[in-house]
């Protein structure tokens, strides 16, 4: 960069010499005209036809140098350290973008991997939650099939006791008709004499049940 | 509770002397054990007499057959029930009739707290009973 600048310096005093030079040279053409004749050496016909003098050649030389010290003391060093300050900057830009970049991609592979990562332990936790749904089925379902058997069972019982319950009444209820009827037609039709006769049978019965 | 079991005992002991050589309470045998009793005045003589009212009845209860019938029995048939409860019984039971038509036909002999049934009613629901 610092050469770029020091190359654009040379470059843009040029015109700046030439057009000096080109002042000097309508100048001393009038006296090298007058020198050559009067010294006739090649040297000297030479710069008399470029229009170079010495001592004007040397003060713009120290000129450009004065100028060019100056330009590049107040100019090209702070632009140069201002252009190398920005393009470290720059420099640090890129590098932090790189690494930005870098951990983006990082970043955005972490994500995949975490998504990869849940999807898989959703799909687990789906999986589990279907076993787990489908066996509280299996036990429900065995649960309310044990219930409405015991259910059933109760309501059978209790229908056989209830059924039980009935006929033992039926029955002790026709056990009393039987045992009221007989009583009335036993003893309607059953004369004195045949009371006695049984009375006096049942005594004997009793009298020769202890021996 | 000392002075009633020195009564009870008492009572015991005259029912036990109201009691004839066969082991039968007769009413000889109790018309002594009052006229002792009325001798001795005892000082509780209320309670003794009480006491051995109830092991008295009892004892006359234990010693008599009531056989229920809805008509009468033959004088040999109750002769019979005496001897062979005397005989089960190993004491003295006279039998006494109560006439009861509920039996329809049959007799009913109780002694103490054992009854013996042998009566149309009673075999009637016995029948009832085996029917449930």
């Amino acid at each position: 960069m610092k050469a770029l600048f020091i190359t654009l310096l040379f470059a843009l005093s040029l015109p700046l010499g030439l057009y000096s030079a080109e002042d000097l040279h309508v100048v001393s053409l009038d006296a090298a005209v007058a020198g050559h004749a009067e010294d006739g050496g090649v040297i000297s016909e030479l710069a008399g036809n470029f229009g170079i003098t010495w001592p004007t050649l040397i003060a713009q030389m120290v000129n450009f140098c004065i100028v060019a010290i100056v330009l590049y003391k107040f100019a090209v060093k702070p632009i140069v350290a201002t252009l190398d300050e920005r393009q470290q900057k720059i420099a640090d830009g890129l590098q932090y973008a790189e690494e930005m970049k870098a951990q983006l991609a990082a970043a955005e592979r972490e994500r995949a991997e975490k998504i990869k990562e849940a999807a898989v332990d959703a799909q687990r936790i789906l999986n589990e939650s279907r076993e787990q749904s489908k066996e509280m089925i299996e036990q429900k379902t065995q649960e309310a099939a044990a219930q409405a058997e015991a259910i059933i069972r109760k309501a059978s019982e209790a229908t056989e006791q209830e059924r039980k319950k009935m006929l033992t009444e039926v029955r002790q209820e026709v056990a009393r008709l039987v045992v009221a009827t007989s009583s009335k037609v036993l003893s309607r039709d059953l004369s004195d004499t045949e009371k006695s006769t049984f009375s006096e049978s049942a005594a004997k019965e009793l009298a020769s049940a202890g021996n | 509770m000392k002075r009633d079991k020195k009564i009870t005992q008492l009572a015991k002991k005259l029912v036990e002397l109201s009691k004839d050589d066969n082991g039968a309470v007769t009413e000889a045998k109790v018309s002594e054990v009052l006229a002792g009793l009325k001798q001795v005045k005892h000082r509780h003589h209320l309670t003794v007499l009480k006491s051995y009212l109830g092991y008295l009845r009892r004892e006359v209860a234990l010693q008599t057959a009531v056989v229920a019938t809805p008509s009468a029995l033959s004088d040999a048939a109750l002769k019979e029930i005496e001897a062979n409860y005397t005989k089960l019984y190993g004491r003295p039971i006279s039998a006494v009739t109560n006439q009861d038509t509920s039996l329809i036909a049959g007799v009913r002999v109780r002694v103490g707290d054992d009854v013996y049934d042998a009566s149309v009613s009673g075999r009637l629901q016995r029948l009832a009973e085996n029917v449930h």
